[in-house]
């Protein structure tokens, strides 16, 4: 269902992603985890094809998405760490927009809407402008409009921030459920927590490659380590040829 | 969701007007009622039927009617919170719009009258006049819609939102092509209206040349806006920032120097007064007749209008065919072809590095930079360095709202636009010195050059002072929670801008005085006027700004077309006209000299003012930020 093939992207002669090669089945759940400037960002532009990867290819349901952006993004949904909102529309017009522009009926924003609004808590919200909810409704505004097709690709970036324990818990349920349902999920996140709870696999990123794949069982054998999953991404991630601080910011 | 796979397109007509399979699933396992699917929850209750008439008309709606209707949706809520939030404001604006159509109608009324007053030149001048307008705005037409797309296309998060979604790289083209036009132009359509009232009327045409004359220039405006966003797409493909500004200085310098080599200052024709005005009127006509150039649009648009305007009505007819068939060739070509170019140009615009990066010398100059003790400390800072007695806090301020400044390129563009044509103003001002002789002419001429230049200030100090507090937004917390302190960050902020504008404001007005050959009492006696203008518009942009923020929004454009930024810039324009008409009153060099005390007078009076626009806003603004301290 997500495919990534020798992977490569480079910022000027930065390497981001390094023959990154992944290949996720249809209804799994799987977590990217990473340092910063690890490549997981980068990874998620080139999956959602906002960005053209320098090499290689990446497929989303069968789809290049590349060469047949349109058909990979009707089966995808995107939420992004901070994600963009009309400010002065509405939760309930800016669903309608969202589902209008995946060419789905009224009824059918409707129906798929309700059970959604209904477990995000989003019915007191949803005729006041955007701009005055508070972060965390935002958050739960851009998921529901995500899920509202019922892609079967969702590639969510950070999806605990701004959100409370309890719609924290929605939303990990969620995931759950449609993953069991045959969605494909991409999760990214630095929650060690939340990796380790809803993933069915995780894998870590490091300077550009993959450097663990696996259950989250497989990931801590692997390290040799039998404690909680940090322990196994400290070890996975330590990297001894990082630049030091001292004397980066001048005198 | 399994019955959304590859072979049955997920809104396919298998699809439409059924429950997807995995969502009854879910609702089955949550023992929700199927039922009440039925009761649309996005629509209210109470207007359900409405809304549902209106979400019923709109099935099918294309990607771009449905961005036009977002849009236009939220257009109209920004208005409606606008006149909620004070009708004075609105009543102000109205005034101004009314004062400066009135205003400018009737300085090209007479203008109109005055040279239809010359047999024979009259028509020939209106005429020349007309395509020389038209030339300057679709050159500055180009210049904001290439600047406004940039930003639109490649510096917007909205841009970001579209292009993960199923919208074609061709609908987000057309999409941001039309809403870049309308920024782009609306403006500029405004100012020029009183104008074509003016030769309307001047010339007798019949009503019909009105409206005709807004459908020529419908058609007129999407030319620089095809040009603006095909020359954007290209720089966002091809340069990063700094070859950008490399090239732009580059370019600005070399369109300057152009412009004073052609309009250079060339030697009299003697004494006898007829023959100098054929002489000049001669040398005016041939300098200008590059705005006759028959491949320019605007030469299309000043022909259609002309000759409608004299009842030619089929060659009229012929130049709007022209304008209307190149619009739409070209307008069909940014909306169906220029996807693949855009899509590739935003990739490479988000995976870019240096552009000197392909050099081995540049890595060399990095490895070297990286390795030395004062890697950071750059040009800007060694020169903010020198301020003495400067602390360490408000220097790291001000070299910060610098670099931001400079490192964001279409602040950068702006400006560059706006010197561009203060350099063609200075520049033609040589002209004036030359035939300038009666006391009146020179004291008029004089006194517009301060309002010329107060206005230059006051498009500089709402434009790019304003948003200065705001743009701050989310980040305030690091400014506002360091031992600086909040109220010193604004005060950072005046004096920065204080001496910015001061620099740019008092050498332009020296160098317009000297080139009106000016004696140096004069010189002085204006630049003393606009130091204390430079004072009251800072303060007033700076006050202002801290009292109407908007940290939500990144883009200053839209900071300033804010609520706030509207009042600082009609207070601006009440400010300077009050200004300029006060001083001229009281001018010691009116014919006949104007008494002492109407002199001393006039100044009171001025200064008054200006500590009433400038000092008021900056005090209420510092002490609000004060509160806004204690909150925090």
């Amino acid at each position: 269902m997500v495919e990534i093939v020798d992977l490569t992207k480079q910022f000027g002669d930065v390497t981001a992603v390094d023959h990154l090669n992944l290949k996720i089945p249809r209804g799994e759940l799987f977590t990217i985890l990473g340092p910063n400037a690890a490549g997981k960002t980068t990874t998620i532009k080139v999956l959602t094809g906002l960005i053209k990867a320098t090499s290689g290819l990446a497929f989303l349901a069968g789809y290049d998405v590349q060469r047949a952006p349109m058909e990979a993004r009707k089966r995808l949904a995107y939420v992004p760490d901070y994600p963009f909102l009309y400010d002065k529309l509405t939760p309930a017009e800016f669903l309608r927009f969202i589902g209008e522009l995946f060419r789905l009926r009224v009824d059918q924003v409707n129906a798929q809407g309700r059970d959604l609004i209904e477990r995000f808590q989003l019915g007191p919200y949803l005729h006041q402008p955007i701009e005055g909810l508070s972060h965390g409704t935002r958050q739960r505004v851009a998921i529901v409009s995500a899920l509202l097709h019922d892609p079967e690709v969702f590639v969510i970036d950070e999806p605990m921030v701004g959100l409370d324990p309890h719609h924290g818990r929605v939303v990990k349920d969620i995931l759950q459920e449609r993953s069991r349902e045959g969605m494909t999920v991409f999760l990214s996140t630095h929650q060690l927590n939340v990796a380790e709870e809803v993933a069915d696999r995780i894998g870590i990123m490091h300077q550009g490659r993959l450097a663990a794949l696996g259950t989250p069982m497989e990931l801590r054998r692997h390290s040799g380590s039998d404690g909680p999953l940090e322990q196994a991404f400290l070890a996975l991630t330590e990297d001894e040829s990082m630049p030091q601080g001292d004397g980066l910011l001048g005198k | 969701m399994s019955q959304c796979h590859k072979e049955t397109d997920c809104w396919g007509s298998n699809r439409v007007g059924k429950v997807p399979i995995g969502r009854l699933n879910r609702m089955a396992k949550r023992g929700v009622d199927n039922s009440s699917l039925e009761q649309p929850i996005l629509v209210p209750e109470t207007e359900s039927g409405a809304q549902a008439r209106l979400l019923g008309g709109s099935r099918g709606r294309s990607p771009l009617r449905l961005l036009l209707w977002a849009h236009l949706r939220q257009s109209w809520r920004r208005l409606r919170s606008l006149t909620e939030q004070s009708p004075l404001l609105i009543g102000l604006i109205a005034l101004f719009v009314g004062g400066y159509f009135w205003i400018a109608f009737w300085l090209f009324y007479h203008a109109f009258g005055f040279l239809s007053s010359f047999p024979g030149l009259g028509p020939l001048l209106s005429e020349r006049l007309l395509f020389i307008l038209f030339a300057f705005l679709f050159v500055l037409l180009l210049f904001s819609n290439l600047i406004i797309s940039y930003t639109n296309l490649f510096r917007n998060r909205e841009t970001t939102f579209l292009l993960s979604l199923p919208v074609p790289a061709e609908t987000i083209v057309s999409w941001k092509f039309l809403e870049s036009i309308l920024l782009a132009s609306w403006a500029f359509l405004f100012l020029i209206s009183p104008f074509l009232v003016a030769y309307g009327l001047v010339q007798s045409v019949p009503w019909h040349f009105y409206p005709m004359t807004l459908l020529f220039l419908g058609m007129f405006i999407v030319l620089p806006g095809v040009v603006g966003t095909w020359l954007a797409i290209l720089v966002a493909r091809y340069m990063d920032r700094r070859s950008f500004q490399i090239a732009a200085l580059t370019f600005g310098a070399i369109i300057l120097g152009g412009f004073a080599w052609w309009l250079r200052a060339e030697a009299g024709a003697g004494d006898d007064q007829e023959t100098r005005v054929l002489v000049i009127l001669d040398r005016l006509l041939a300098k200008t007749a590059f705005a006759q150039f028959p491949w320019l649009p605007s030469y299309w648009l000043a022909s259609g209008v002309l000759f409608w305007s004299e009842g030619a009505i089929r060659t009229a007819l012929f130049f709007s065919s022209v304008l209307l068939s190149y619009a739409l060739l070209f307008g069909w070509v940014v909306s169906t072809q220029m996807g693949t170019w855009f899509y590739s140009a935003i990739s490479e615009v988000h995976s870019r590095g240096h552009v000197l990066g392909r050099w081995q010398w540049f890595h060399n100059r990095q490895k070297a930079r990286s390795s030395a003790s004062d890697q950071v400390t750059g040009p800007v800072e060694r020169i903010i360095g020198w301020i003495p007695k400067l602390g360490r806090d408000v220097r790291a301020l001000v070299v910060k709202d610098i670099r931001l400044f400079w490192r964001d390129t279409s602040q950068w563009g702006q400006s560059l636009v706006l010197f561009g044509l203060l350099g063609v103003y200075i520049i033609n001002l040589r002209q004036f010195s030359q035939q300038l002789t009666q006391p009146f002419w020179v004291h008029l001429v004089a006194y517009l050059n301060l309002a010329a230049c107060s206005l230059n200030l006051a498009t500089l100090t709402t434009r790019f002072v304003y948003p200065q507090f705001s743009l701050e937004g989310k980040r305030l917390w690091i400014v506002g929670l360091a031992p600086l302190g909040l109220e010193r960050v604004v005060r950072a902020k005046f004096w920065l801008a204080l001496i910015a504008s001061l620099l740019i404001t008092l050498s332009l007005v020296t160098l317009s005085c000297v080139m009106l050959k000016m004696p140096f009492a004069r010189v002085l006696y204006f630049a003393g006027a606009v130091t204390v203008m430079c004072f009251t518009l800072t303060g007033m942009a700076v006050g202002l700004g801290v009292l109407y923020p908007n940290f939500k929004e990144d883009n200053p454009s839209k900071i300033v077309s804010g609520f706030g930024g509207t009042f600082c810039l009609v207070l601006s324009f009440v400010y300077i006209l009050s200004s300029v008409v006060l001083l001229a009153m009281g001018s010691p060099w009116e014919t006949g000299g104007s008494a002492a005390g109407l002199v001393a007078a006039s100044w009171g009076i001025f200064v008054t003012i200006s500590l009433a626009f400038g000092w008021v806003p900056l005090a209420i603004g510092l002490r609000r930020v004060r509160s806004i301290e204690m909150e925090g």
